[in-house]
């Protein structure tokens, strides 16, 4: 089974800084990663290879420096590495986006049996691509899976969703998104990341290497604009209290029996 | 699709998804806030419901706000099927060209929406937490959590029709219940062939769901503020002794101290409880888009400049981790 990893690199910071002027996350000084679902979605990937055979490829979109990424999913046990990466590409929304990676895949000889992401990423966490992709590609598509069972020409898998547990057969070839728990991703041995790093061999395609059209990516291919970024209104105006531990304790009981949560008559 | 003659483009729709329905009131809140859209724009809010045997939902759709209800009834449409759906309701967009397209975030919603919108080579933001129009431009104003949450986006889909949006649920009120309310019923013609690809085999409610925590009347939430797994599970007896139930920030998850099941936020679940106490939480959006639905907040938090503090009706500046283990001291003393 060949399969192809759609991964993308975040930045692993709790609190992101904006260049609000073009309303772009500024990457400088802050360490980036491999978004986790993505991770999963590798993992499930190196699992099956290892059952079915077949090769994993992982691509992603961005600029120069997450070719980190890609050398980190080859040292995880990846075959192949595709870097997207143009000038022209930036800007891009999801609509762009999965436009870019569904020509990447296209040009793919073969073309994959699955193509897998992760569900969601840890930065703009749309969820959009996956689905995207697979109609880009017209792929059938099942989003947030838990579990993968390999069957003939078809895989048998899990998903939760809205509260039901659904078990669906999927044809392939397919494009499946993946959910946390459906297993977790090997360590890799700092020795293989060494590895990776000096000998590897990245592939990158631009705008030229792709049957696209230059209105067709990036910005200019975007149907959605960012107008305005702001830090959001605080709505409630509430106490504050700072002091000792006890005394955080002790108001915090007072509160409890306000709200008639305990009962009055049991204060100390 | 790009449009040079947007003004061809009237309407504002409602994706209707009945599945749960007095769990899920998305629908509702999205019905009283497409009308509102609607009626700024001189037009009306129409549901769309897709399905088998569903006129029970129509009329409450009607009897919640819609100005008139699309109903396709087919067999084929019986399950919540992304491929199928996307063929039945583009082709319905396509012949009668909605402005703007609206679902709730649901996971349904978020694995529709992306197909649905790429199909119609158009614009869509995700898990909107406000939508404005602009009447200048007749555009919407879409308001998404971004960035890891510290901000807030507004995006606009400024040449492509339909504008589409996915909601979070619980950020719109709905409409009282109005017997005497009337909507138009249409029964658009359209191709409902199935897809082939993707067979449901099964589909079973999730057990570990019920009586959880988007009913509680109390939850208590830890972040990685906690420092440690051991610390988090503090919160299961808190929780215990206050009737409660135990939520998670995303970090935690991600750290593996709390089941996926217990997130909550954007990507997680929303809870409205009389009381949410939140410790070591620094209050991204993402987060607290989860929580807005709550009573009263308790947030303890090391940093006097976290966000949490702010939004917290009773905000504790200290280690989150020392005032636990003594509140919880202090409840065994009472309980």
């Amino acid at each position: 089974m060949n399969i192809v990893v759609c991964i993308k690199q975040v930045p692993d910071a709790p609190s992101i800084r904006m260049d609000r002027e073009r309303m772009t996350i500024i990457r400088d000084g802050v360490e980036s990663i491999i978004n986790p679902l993505d991770r999963v979605a590798l993992e499930a990937a190196l699992d099956l290879k290892q059952k079915e055979g077949g090769t994993v490829s992982v691509l992603t979109m961005g600029p120069s420096q997450s070719e980190e990424a890609l050398r980190e999913s080859m040292a995880a046990g990846a075959d192949q590495a595709i870097l997207l990466t143009d000038p022209l590409f930036a800007g891009a929304d999801t609509l762009a986006t999965s436009k870019v990676i569904g020509s990447a895949i296209s040009k793919m000889d073969p073309f994959p049996d699955l193509i897998l992401c992760g569900r969601q990423t840890i930065d703009s966490d749309t969820g959009h691509v996956g689905p995207q992709l697979a109609e880009e590609l017209n792929l059938p598509q099942v989003c947030g899976v838990t579990e993968i069972h390999v069957e003939m020409n078809a895989l048998v898998v899990k998903q939760l969703s809205d509260g039901f547990q659904n078990t669906y057969r999927v044809s392939l070839p397919a494009l499946l998104t993946v959910s946390m728990g459906l297993n977790v991703p090997r360590h890799i041995p700092l020795g293989d990341l060494e590895e990776a790093f000096s000998t590897a061999r990245v592939i990158r395609w631009g705008l030229k290497d792709l049957k696209l059209q230059r209105e067709e990516v990036g910005f200019s291919g975007s149907a959605t604009t960012v107008l305005r970024l702001y830090k959001p209104p605080q709505k409630r105006k509430g106490e504050i209290v700072s002091g000792s531990s006890q005394t955080l304790a002790e108001n915090l009981i007072d509160k409890l029996v306000s709200l008639s949560i305990l009962d009055e008559d049991e204060a100390e | 699709m790009k449009t040079k003659q947007s003004r061809d483009w009237e309407g504002v729709w409602v994706f209707g998804d009945y599945r749960n329905y007095f769990q899920n009131r998305v629908t509702l809140q999205l019905i009283a806030k497409g009308r509102q859209l609607a009626r700024d724009l001189g037009t009306e809010v129409t549901v769309l419901v897709l399905g088998s045997q569903i006129h029970q939902y129509a009329m409450e759709y009607t009897a919640h706000g819609a100005d008139a209800i699309m109903v396709v009834d087919h067999p084929n449409l019986k399950n919540y099927q992304v491929e199928t759906y996307v063929r039945v309701v583009s082709q319905l967009v396509q012949n009668f060209r909605p402005e703007i397209l609206l679902a709730g975030a649901t996971a349904f919603g978020r694995e529709f929406f992306p197909r649905l919108a790429k199909r119609m080579n158009t614009g869509l933001s995700a898990d909107c937490v406000a939508l404005e129009i602009d009447g200048s431009k007749r555009l919407l104003i879409q308001t998404t959590p971004a960035f890891g949450g510290d901000l807030l986006a507004d995006i606009i889909t400024p040449e492509h029709r339909p504008q589409m949006a996915t909601v979070h649920p619980g950020v719109f009120e709905e409409r009282i219940h109005d017997h005497e309310a009337r909507a138009r019923i249409l029964y658009p013609e359209v191709d409902v062939q199935a897809e082939e690809r993707v067979q449901l085999i099964r589909s079973k409610p999730d057990q570990s769901r019920k009586g959880g925590l988007e009913d509680a009347d109390v939850v208590v939430v830890g972040g990685k503020g906690l420092g440690s797994k051991e610390n988090f599970q503090m919160l299961f007896e808190l929780a215990r002794l206050l009737g409660g139930e135990v939520g998670a920030t995303r970090p935690v998850i991600l750290s593996g101290w709390a089941e996926e099941n217990r997130l909550l936020g954007q990507t997680g679940k929303s809870v409205k409880p009389k009381l949410l106490i939140t410790a070591g939480t620094s209050g991204a959006v993402q987060y607290t888009t989860g929580i807005q639905g709550a009573e009263t907040i308790i947030a303890i938090n090391r940093d006097p400049h976290a966000p949490i503090l702010k939004m917290a009706d009773l905000g504790l500046v200290g280690d989150a981790k020392t005032v636990l283990s003594l509140l919880l001291e202090k409840l065994r003393k009472r309980l």
